[in-house]
């Protein structure tokens, strides 16, 4: 009886709320991430639909709208890992800069400084060491995501 | 019974702690998000990358806009990056967080993400103590003015030179414009 009720008062205290989780700041680990870049918002949300159609070209116009608008972006793998990246070549990606919007929905390999807290993986690139552009044709699939990101009178023009 | 009890309050220990969001009634507006949680919470504004790193990458005042911004849950010290606020175009949270970097405040909005991983999505800010919330609207006014001579007809994201320049040279596709001609013979035929 003794051990289950100690037992037992071991549990919850590991209830969440009643002891600090494990998020002290972890060290860096120097790392190279290859991924596409991505809207780290409509991915993860699911505002826009699926997570295989706010990736790529059916979703590139959109992530250049967010990641202008200030949204976080992130390094998808292709095992599903998620990036974010908060410094791009030694800028915060808080400042929206030309090489920053250059790069969305493009395949990066990047060397960088690795952190990890409550279940996020954060990067710093110090280095895009390779860029294979835009590589995912989901458009094929999924059309554009979301359906108005090409103006109707765009495409009208386009096509002719 | 006994093995009954004790199995229920692991289970019950196990579960993620993000679930425990809500520390206060939440006013948040639902947008039917994944994995949608309504999140009202004390937190402190910070630096993420500041954050992590454990105060070896900080930047002062945040970097003035330069850095991403979170908030860190004071009941628990859960960071969450906070990647959207409470307008509906696309935009971010800095300008309506900068104002209250590396401050205490309290936070009403939607958490969301698959499982235990989360972002934030703040709608509501005040500074511990204070009583009036302020809405997370501030994107547009701070874009205005960092693009004064943009055009106004219609939303930011279509008067944005930094994203005309990319559609210019990428396309709507980010392919080229043969792509976007493609795309687009299919989609009006």
């Amino acid at each position: 009886m003794t051990r289950w009720l100690l037992t037992a008062i071991i549990s919850l205290m590991a209830l969440p709320g009643l002891t600090p989780v494990a998020n002290a700041a972890a060290e860096a680990k120097r790392v190279t991430v290859t991924g596409e870049m991505i809207d780290t918002w409509c991915y993860y949300s699911g505002v826009m639909g699926g997570r295989e159609a706010v990736v790529g070209s059916a979703h590139h116009t959109c992530a250049l709208w967010c990641s202008a608008g200030g949204i976080p972006v992130g390094l998808l793998t292709e095992s599903g890992d998620v990036y974010l990246v908060l410094k791009l070549e030694g800028k915060g990606t808080g400042s929206v800069d030309e090489t920053l919007l250059s790069v969305q929905s493009d395949k990066l390999t990047a060397d960088g400084l690795l952190y990890e807290r409550d279940g996020l993986k954060y990067l710093v690139v110090e280095k895009i060491v390779a860029n294979e552009g835009l590589v995912n044709k989901n458009h094929e699939d999924f059309g554009v995501v979301p359906g108005f990101a090409i103006p109707k009178k765009t495409l009208k023009e386009l096509a002719k | 019974m006994m093995r009954f009890v004790f199995s229920l309050m692991i289970a019950v220990a196990l579960s993620p702690n993000a679930a425990i969001a809500q520390d206060k009634p939440s006013k948040a507006k639902s947008w039917n998000l994944t994995g949608q949680v309504k999140a009202r919470f004390d937190a402190k504004v910070v630096d993420m990358l500041c954050e992590v790193s454990g105060g070896a990458a900080c930047a002062d005042k945040c970097g003035g806009g330069t850095q991403q911004l979170g908030v860190v849950r004071k009941s628990d010290g859960r960071l969450f990056p906070v990647s959207k606020n409470g307008q509906p175009i696309f935009s971010g949270a800095m300008a309506d967080l900068l104002p209250y970097c590396n401050k205490d405040v309290e936070v009403d909005g939607l958490l969301a993400g698959e499982g235990d991983i989360k972002i934030y999505q703040v709608q509501l800010i005040r500074e511990q103590g204070t009583k009036k919330w302020n809405k997370t609207s501030g994107f547009t006014k701070a874009w205005r003015k960092q693009f004064p001579d943009a055009g106004k007809k219609g939303p930011w994201f279509r008067n944005d030179p930094r994203i005309a320049k990319q559609l210019a040279a990428d396309g709507w596709l980010g392919l080229g414009k043969e792509a976007d001609v493609a795309y687009a013979k299919d989609e009006v035929e």
